[in-house]
């Protein structure tokens, strides 16, 4: 479960204050498909980051399974995003100079899995994505589609706690969206907890609750 | 077991280097070699531009120990003793002895009228076993024109280049040279109260003093002119066999008694002071521009590293997003450092042992004063590795340190 209590972001330039989230109290279940809805700049993304420990808070709580993280240090937070977490970026954020499949495995790599195994469960992911044949790809051979499949198979790989997708379709046509949504849900009903931000009403919708953000706040 | 963060920071490292330009890394890869070459090439030159006339005073003069006469004496007393105390020594594979003595050389007596200038140059004449002089210092290859000395020759002398006018292309004030002399021409040599008329044989050309300066006779003639008939030289160089140490040998020649009639020196000691010194400054010289190029190659591989991380900053905040450790990112362009800086090294050391030492010791640089060769001892060159490997991992390290510091959402959105 993650819940936020009152949770306050303030980017500060100078002299200059602006408040992006304003006291926002949320709380999403385990296993449940939350969807961020908000005009541009209402301080979705900035939500999702907070949540998912990117940055930090100005103010508030961000609870992950009882874990207060405001008392985490940088490693720990990086440990927890890690072993708990799950990242779909807008852009795929693939690194380029490796293949899908080492794309996939670098997390798994990273958590001290043997090589061989990881590679194996990669190569078996890739798989059930529809991917076995790009495994030796580079990013920049694959098709966007393919591209943010490859980011779903290495963000769910090491079947993280919670998944969070930034405006997962927004590069992509409506096909390869709507099989990028496909897969989500496929993910919810395995019990997949997933918060994800979007601006396309017709995904949101896939999503078991939607919340809409205004002015930093909930709506 | 190795640590995880080195094993994801190789893992990275590995395939950065694999899919990175081939011409980005051909041209990182070139200025390391030329940072090679610059930390030993330039001070191998500078000391080898005086290792080249230290080791030819050694071949042709001083051989591996040097036995020369007293400052109070005239000559080496007891040298038959000597001799024979060098001679059954382990060892020593070869010695000659030389019997010195100034002399006035005068070349237009036959042909000046009353108001010509005589032709005269003062020189040391050297009376020599030509056998046993070549055995030891193979001057006879420094012959240029016409022949070197044989036992029987008599009333035949060699000259030094620096004798002959021909062989000065400028003016040296102070060191006086006999004109128009070539090989068959005769010349007066008068040593003390004897004067004699010699041929001019053979012409020696050496960038030695102790070659270029002097002139060579048949010692057997030379003794009898100069009245030495008790067997005692001035000097006697040892050659030893080429396991042997000089020192030893010097030590030896020492605990046997010898430096009581004679100072005994290796080839090292009998350098002079001023020359010691000269090669330490250039060593210095040479630190000096070392630690230059290290500092340059240092900061090419930072701005190299810097850049690099710079437009990867996406891509490593995405690192850390997804929970790599910055520590693993650290070490995989530390790696990349290293791989530049061993490779750049390598290659170094193949141009430098493989081409250009072999080529200057075949081609060596004309220098006035010596044949230049390039110095590149291995030790010395390892250690030089090991600092450019140290530098250039400090410099990796720092800028990927810098870059990786910085907030993880920042640079995955490419904020400031």
């Amino acid at each position: 479960m993650i819940e936020t209590h009152n949770l306050i972001k303030t980017f500060k330039s100078g002299d200059v204050q602006t408040p992006v989230l304003k006291g926002i109290d949320f709380k999403a279940r385990d296993g449940e498909w939350v969807a961020i809805m908000g005009r541009s700049g209402a301080g979705k993304s900035t939500f999702l980051y907070q949540m998912s420990l990117l940055d930090d808070p100005t103010d508030g709580k961000i609870i992950i399974d009882g874990h207060d993280t405001h008392t985490m240090s940088a490693d720990e937070k990086m440990h927890f995003r890690l072993v708990k977490f799950g990242f779909v970026f807008q852009d795929y954020a693939l690194l380029p100079e490796l293949t899908a499949l080492e794309n996939v495995a670098l997390p798994l790599l990273m958590r001290g899995h043997a090589k061989k195994e990881v590679y194996r469960v990669s190569a078996q992911a890739m798989k059930q994505a529809g991917l076995e044949h790009r495994l030796d790809n580079l990013p920049s051979q694959l098709s966007g589609g393919e591209q943010q499949r490859v980011s779903i198979v290495r963000a769910v790989a090491h079947k993280p706690k919670i998944l969070f997708a930034d405006e997962p379709t927004a590069n992509l046509d409506n096909e390869s969206a709507r099989r990028i949504m496909s897969i989500f849900t496929e993910l919810h009903k395995a019990g997949q907890t997933i918060i994800m931000v979007t601006h396309e009403e017709e995904y949101a919708k896939l999503a078991e609750r939607i919340i809409h953000l205004d002015d930093g706040k909930i709506v | 077991m190795i640590p995880l963060n080195i094993r994801i920071g190789f893992f990275l490292a590995l395939r950065a280097l694999r899919r990175a330009s081939l011409w980005t890394t051909s041209l990182i890869v070139f200025v390391m070699v030329l940072t090679f070459l610059n930390l030993v090439v330039i001070s191998g030159i500078l000391v080898g531009l005086l290792q080249g006339a230290v080791d030819a005073v050694r071949t042709e003069y001083t051989s591996d120990v040097i036995i020369s006469s007293l400052s109070d004496k005239n000559y080496i007393e007891n040298s038959p003793s000597i001799i024979a105390i060098v001679q059954s020594l382990p060892g020593v594979a070869g010695m000659t002895a030389r019997y010195s003595e100034m002399a006035e050389l005068e070349a237009n007596y036959q042909t000046r009228r009353a108001s010509d200038k005589p032709d005269i140059a003062n020189a040391q004449i050297i009376g020599i076993d030509p056998l046993e002089e070549n055995a030891v210092t193979g001057i006879a290859n420094d012959i240029v024109e016409g022949e070197f000395l044989e036992p029987g020759d008599y009333d035949k002398i060699v000259l030094g280049n620096y004798l002959l006018a021909q062989y000065i292309p400028i003016a040296t004030p102070g060191l006086a040279t006999l004109e128009n002399v070539g090989i068959g021409s005769k010349i007066r040599i008068r040593v003390g109260d004897v004067t004699r008329e010699v041929t001019v044989k053979g012409i020696l050309k050496s960038k030695v003093d102790e070659i270029a300066l002097r002139a060579f006779m048949v010692d057997a003639q030379f003794r009898s002119m100069i009245g030495r008939n008790d067997g005692n030289v001035d000097e006697i160089s040892v050659k030893i066999a080429k396991d042997a140490d000089p020192k030893s040998v010097r030590d030896a020649l020492v605990l046997r008694g010898v430096a009581q009639n004679a100072k005994v020196q290796t080839f090292e000691d009998a350098q002079p002071q001023a020359f010691k010194d000269i090669i330490n400054t250039f060593n210095m010289l040479g630190s000096m521009f070392s630690s230059i190029g290290l500092v340059v190659a240092s900061i090419t591989i930072f701005i190299v590293i810097f850049v690099n991380a710079l437009t990867r900053r996406k891509f490593i905040g995405i690192l850390k997003g997804i929970g790599i450790n910055g520590r693993a990112v650290e070490i995989s362009y530390v790696f990349q450092s290293i791989f530049y800086a061993v490779i750049g090294s390598a290659l170094g050391l193949v141009l430098v042992y493989v081409l250009l030492v072999p080529y200057f010791a075949a081609h060596p640089i004309n220098f006035p004063f010596s044949d230049g060769i390039l110095v590149a001892p291995l030790g010395q060159t390892f250690f030089r590795v090991g600092l450019l490997i140290a530098a250039t991992v400090i410099a990796g390290y720092i800028p990927a340190w810098m870059i990786i510091r910085r907030n993880t959402l920042d640079s995955i959105l490419g904020r400031n």
